[in-house]
């Protein structure tokens, strides 16, 4: 090492060193902060741990995979247009419009189901696709909903996502 | 708990013990070992998760500048979510940046949904007061704390008031256990190398702050 090198070692090494210390005891001394301050709020934690109840073993998840939200195109001069949604799990589809005023779906392949709207552990309410796959019901609750379909074969849950 | 204002006293129990490393490897068997249980029907391995991981997706949540009602929907998607995928997760040990960046989506979702929708927000969520005393909270109502309390008021208030992308960034940072720089990175969508001299940036632009109003 040269004496230029060591020169700066002893110079600028400790003040870099101090500098990082102190950049830790900060980050830690916030940590402490957001845990008083902004923790996760004590019914929330219940509702996360209540949530294991969720898990569905028997179930097939069928996945988001059309959301207008984020892969719609804007219609101009609509305010507040409808939430288009699209399940998919292998071989069964399930298309949702969600507006203010109620629930519309259309299961594919078309046939009867037996659909629960879950709204966290706990069904909000049952309705039944017709022989076509057609189904109505009221607009989901507020937060997070899945939809539980029972066919003649197989249940499948769509991913839960905010209507 | 005791030492509450000590280094390392918030850490859950599920985490007690765990050595983390900064922006290198840090060490998530134990989670992937939780996640397997949890999979097999171990209700308090899926305590564990919560406690562990819960306060990481709220931070996700809080960093995104959401309304209270909207914070609370983007956690509760992304635990929902994650009990129905339980059993399905491809990386078990990666779980703390699957539910970090599930809350992420969740949180860009809604803040797009809320520039052409006027929220109508559950009455009920909105500033509703918490109904539980934490015990850290609990601790500032004593008198002894009440020095540490302005110091820890002054401190958030000028924390709050750093410019966004660095309330952002330390906002997850701050989550209790310290989240691994993967799981910041999924957090906020940022490169993993690029967060260590954001931070330094961020902490340092704080203590400028602080110096400023004449507190360390």
């Amino acid at each position: 090492m040269s004496d230029l090198n060591d020169e700066y070692g002893e110079r600028d090494a400790p003040d870099e060193r101090d500098a990082e210390l102190y950049d830790g005891l900060l980050e830690e001394e916030l940590r402490q902060a957001a845990a008083i301050l902004d923790p996760v709020p004590a019914e929330l934690r219940r509702t996360a741990v209540d949530a294991f109840a969720l898990r569905d073993l028997d179930a097939r998840v069928a996945e988001l995979t059309f959301d207008s939200l984020v892969d719609g195109i804007p219609v101009r001069g609509e305010a507040d247009p409808p939430r288009m949604l699209t399940f998919q799990s292998d071989g069964v589809t399930v298309d949702v419009e969600v507006t203010a005023e109620g629930l519309i779906g259309q299961l594919l392949p078309p046939g009867p189901a037996g659909i629960e709207v879950l709204s966290g552990p706990r069904a909000h309410a049952r309705l039944t696709a017709d022989d076509m796959g057609r189904f109505t019901g009221e607009a989901p609750p507020a937060g997070p909903f899945a939809l539980r379909l029972r066919t003649g074969r197989e249940v499948v849950v769509t991913e839960w996502l905010r209507a | 708990m005791n030492g509450l204002l000590t280094v390392g006293t918030l850490h859950s129990t599920a985490y007690d013990g765990m050595s983390y490393t900064r922006g290198g490897t840090v060490d998530r068997a134990d989670v992937g070992a939780l996640v397997q249980s949890a999979a097999d029907g171990d209700a308090a391995a899926w305590k564990s998760l919560v406690d562990g991981l819960g306060p990481l997706v709220w931070s996700v949540a809080r960093s995104h500048g959401l309304s209270d009602a909207d914070a609370h929907e983007v956690y509760q998607t992304a635990w929902f979510r994650f009990a129905q995928h339980l059993g399905r997760i491809r990386e078990p040990e990666k779980t703390g940046s699957w539910l970090a960046s599930t809350a992420r989506h969740e949180c860009l979702k809604l803040l797009r949904a809320s520039k052409r929708w006027t929220p109508t927000d559950d009455p009920q969520l909105l500033d509703r007061p918490s109904e539980d005393r934490t015990p850290e909270e609990s601790v500032l109502d004593s008198e002894e704390a009440a020095a540490q309390t302005e110091r820890v008021r002054l401190l958030w208030q000028e924390f709050e008031e750093l410019g966004e992308r660095c309330r952002q960034l330390l906002r997850v940072l701050i989550s209790s256990p310290p989240p691994s720089y993967q799981e910041v990175s999924a957090a906020l969508g940022i490169a993993v190398g690029s967060i260590g001299p954001m931070r330094q940036r961020c902490l340092r632009r704080l203590r400028a702050r602080l110096e400023a109003r004449g507190t360390k």
